[in-house]
């Protein structure tokens, strides 16, 4: 490519920024076509999108982009004039040739502009441009489908107004040769990453909140340095300083709360950008499986911090897919268990206190938990006698371990056993923890439980021999005091009996390798805290209290500390380090 | 950008001149480029990091940052002595990043022109890692062991922080 100079680099920039956009629309808008095909204003609305993006793509000389735009642009043409009735191919080629125009631009933004295969996608929507309407299926070199005696059904039912429902093809699938061409999932993943990371859109009254909140900010440093001014020229005694100062203080206190809380407002974006692909995804996937799925999704506008937003996609996609492929019956399968052919999946997000609660929940068959014991016990997991002794919840949280999986094929979307524990990972990593309930033939649900925002914490002060640590408030379960001889020893590992259960225990001066300060004392605290789907007890000295800070990274060279999180910086001015829940449990396994 | 030269042969004549800041450890006196030098410091709060290498004293506040610090003399395998009055932290850059070194005192900036600067005998007192050892100067009334730092941080950190 040839160097670009910086009006040039702005004009790419803009193009980037805006067709970007477009295209996370579109996705969103093809689906909703879908169901809602004679939708005039939907129609124009993805129509102007594409033409917009045609243009500007030849306005900057993209050609490989230009010609799938065009020949996209032209089939949505013809269906907004009517010329053509919206079918499931067509859509499938047109989301395709959407696919396609993320990957292309994606190689842009990257600087890499490569000679796609665009040729496949083009000749899919071709024939869309010369047949005159009704169902395509009567000319068999279109679809590469051939017509075998399967009643097709109407492609657009009639619809429930309050749902999405992802109409089903054909019932029966297996004998005829599904060639759908370079598959729309392929592309997928890459069109996935188009985000925009770099730039954040932020209200305008945020902004105005944040500017009336600096302007308090400096009165306040303006009485400060008045303050300042009038006890060093004597014009006022101690007393009266030291009430001045107290007020000040607390004012200064309230203003930079605001502040903090109104910068890190600005960091929240809504989750329904992370919702939003899944109706896509869910009518890809469903149709794969030939099943029949009405999704519904609620509290799209409940705000997250955008470096979780990041994070989440990838685990609630597996969590989607798990749902659709285990979860799920087939229509028939249902309507045999007395259910409605088209099983509900319900996403939800939700605030709780201080943490999100995001669910994914099916009415589908359920986890067997039988057959995850017996499962477990059969790949050395556990033994017999473990799992009689376990709780119903301890058995359905085995599905979340590595290598896990009871289905018998392993299919292309999941059942390698790869994925649950790789949500568990990236929960982890966000410093949640996961749910899991479900009930036989009822149905499933999975609850992600994460702290609001990565940035701020509360945490819990506590002193091991002579040192401080912080450990988030977020994983604190429960915090007590105990004697040390009341722990017992289990295979060489410390528990400390509980309630109901028996609690794993990490003395924090011996992972930590600090010194033992005087004599050994009669009791002790122990901060129980959860990580994922596991309990331990950190066993430390002192609890000091509570207090929110602000995380600092340790830097490149000191982010794989086991045990340690991050790092802040006291009101002394003293460094303490973070202690890292997860990272504690997984040690300790 | 001072790239520590090629030591060049002899025969050759650079007349370019390159600043050092100069710094002891154990009687030994050492040097670094001036341009990677951020700033000298006194010895704050040191806080320890657990399951870190022994030379990694810990982290320090420097004006909101957080950053590693590291004890050159532990470093390179010298005898650890308490700090005193003269013990200083040189912040440095480290690619992109700062980092601390805890050095017995600084001395001065001394200007020497790269002709000065000499291949390095194969070894020297204690245990310094080969790589970061840029070259000597031999100057008539001391001896100076030019180190490149980072050279150093490519070989060990990376090590330390997957290996754990």
């Amino acid at each position: 490519m040839p160097p670009i100079d910086s009006a040039d680099q702005e004009l790419l920039e803009g193009f980037l920024a805006e067709t970007m956009e477009l295209l996370d629309k579109l996705d969103e808008d093809l689906v909703a076509l879908e169901k809602a095909s004679d939708d005039a204003e939907l129609l124009n609305r993805i129509f102007r999108s594409i033409h917009t993006i045609k243009g500007a793509s030849s306005f900057l000389g993209f050609d490989l982009l230009v010609k799938v735009a065009h020949t996209t642009e032209d089939v949505l043409n013809r269906l907004r004039k009517l010329e053509l009735t919206l079918t499931p191919e067509i859509m499938d080629a047109v989301l395709e040739a959407t696919d396609l125009v993320k990957l292309l631009v994606s190689d842009i933004k990257a600087g890499d502009i490569q000679e796609r295969e665009t040729g496949d996608t083009i000749s899919r929507l071709l024939p869309f441009l010369t047949e005159t309407d009704s169902t395509p299926r009567k000319e068999p070199s279109t679809q590469p489908q051939q017509s075998a005696p399967i009643p097709v059904t109407a492609p657009l039912s009639p619809q429930p107004p309050d749902a999405m429902m992802v109409a089903l093809a054909q019932p029966s699938s297996e004998g005829i040769p599904r060639s759908v061409t370079p598959h729309p999932k392929v592309l997928e993943g890459r069109g996935e990453e188009l985000y925009d990371n770099t730039t954040v859109r932020v209200d305008v009254t945020r902004l105005d909140d944040l500017l009336d909140q600096v302007g308090e900010l400096v009165l306040e440093r303006n009485r400060m340095i008045q303050l300042n001014q009038d006890l060093s020229q004597g014009d006022i005694n101690q007393a009266g300083f030291q009430d001045e100062f107290g007020k000040l203080t607390k004012r200064i206190s309230f203003v930079t709360s605001e502040l903090q809380m109104q910068v890190l407002k600005m960091r929240m974006i809504p989750v329904e950008k992370v919702f939003r692909k899944f109706p896509r995804i869910v009518r890809n996937v469903a149709r794969d499986l030939a099943k029949e799925v009405d999704l519904r999704i609620m509290g799209e506008e409940t705000e997250l911090d955008r470096s979780i937003i990041d994070e989440i996609g990838d685990p609630l996609i597996h969590l989607i897919r798990n749902a659709l492929d285990h979860g799920l019956e087939t229509p028939q399968e249902r309507l045999d268990a007395g259910k409605q052919p088209a099983g509900s999946l319900i996403l939800s997000a939700g605030h709780e206190g201080n943490h999100i609660v995001i669910s994914i929940k099916d009415d589908g068959r359920g986890i067997d938990c039988d057959r995850v014991g017996r499962k477990a016990v059969e790949k050395g997991l556990l033994t017999d006698d473990q799992l009689a002794s376990m709780s119903q919840n301890e058995i359905l949280d085995l599905i979340l371990l590595p290598g896990f999986s009871t289905k018998e094929k392993v299919s292309d979307l999941s059942g390698r056993g790869v994925g649950m524990d790789v949500v568990k990972t990236n929960i982890k990593k966000l410093n949640g923890i996961i749910e899991i309930r479900s009930e036989r033939g009822q149905g499933s649900e999975f609850l992600l439980r994460l702290p609001l925002t990565l940035a701020i914490i509360q945490s819990l002060v506590v002193e091991v021999g002579r040192e401080v640590y912080l450990v988030p408030l977020t994983s604190v379960l429960e915090t007590f005091r105990v004697e040390p001889r009341s722990f017992h020893q289990i295979g060489g590992q410390e528990v400390l009996k509980m309630r109901d259960s028996v609690l794993p225990l990490i003395r924090m001066q011996r992972v930590f390798s600090i010194e033992q300060e005087g004599k050994a004392e009669e009791f002790c605290y122990v901060v129980v805290v959860g990580a994922a789907d596991k309990r331990i007890g950190l066993v430390v000295n002192r609890l000091i209290g509570q207090q929110e800070v602000a995380i600092k990274s340790l830097g490149p060279y000191l982010t794989d500390v086991p045990g340690i999180a991050g790092s802040t910086i006291l009101g002394d001015g003293r460094v303490a380090l973070i202690v890292d829940p997860a990272g504690m449990a997984a040690r300790n396994d | 950008m001072f790239n520590v030269p090629a030591v060049h042969k002899s025969g050759e004549s650079h007349h370019e001149q390159v600043k050092l800041v100069s710094f002891t450890l154990d009687q030994e006196e050492f040097c670094v480029d001036v341009l990677k030098v951020r700033e000298i410091i006194h010895v704050p709060l040191v806080t320890r990091v657990p399951n870190t290498p022994p030379h990694l004293e810990g982290v320090i506040n420097l004006r909101g940052k957080v950053i590693p610090v590291i004890s050159l003399r532990k470093k390179f395998g010298l005898q650890n002595v308490e700090k005193d009055k003269q013990t200083r932290i040189m912040v440095m850059e480290m690619g992109s990043e700062l980092m601390g070194f805890i050095v017995d005192a600084v001395s001065e900036v001394i200007r020497v022109s790269t002709d000065e600067i000499q291949p390095s005998p194969a070894k020297m007192s204690g245990d310094i890692d080969q790589e970061c050892i840029a070259g000597v100067i031999n100057q008539s009334d001391r001896l100076l062991v030019l180190l490149n730092l980072e050279m150093m941080l490519d070989h060990d950190e990376r090590k330390i922080l997957i290996g754990m």
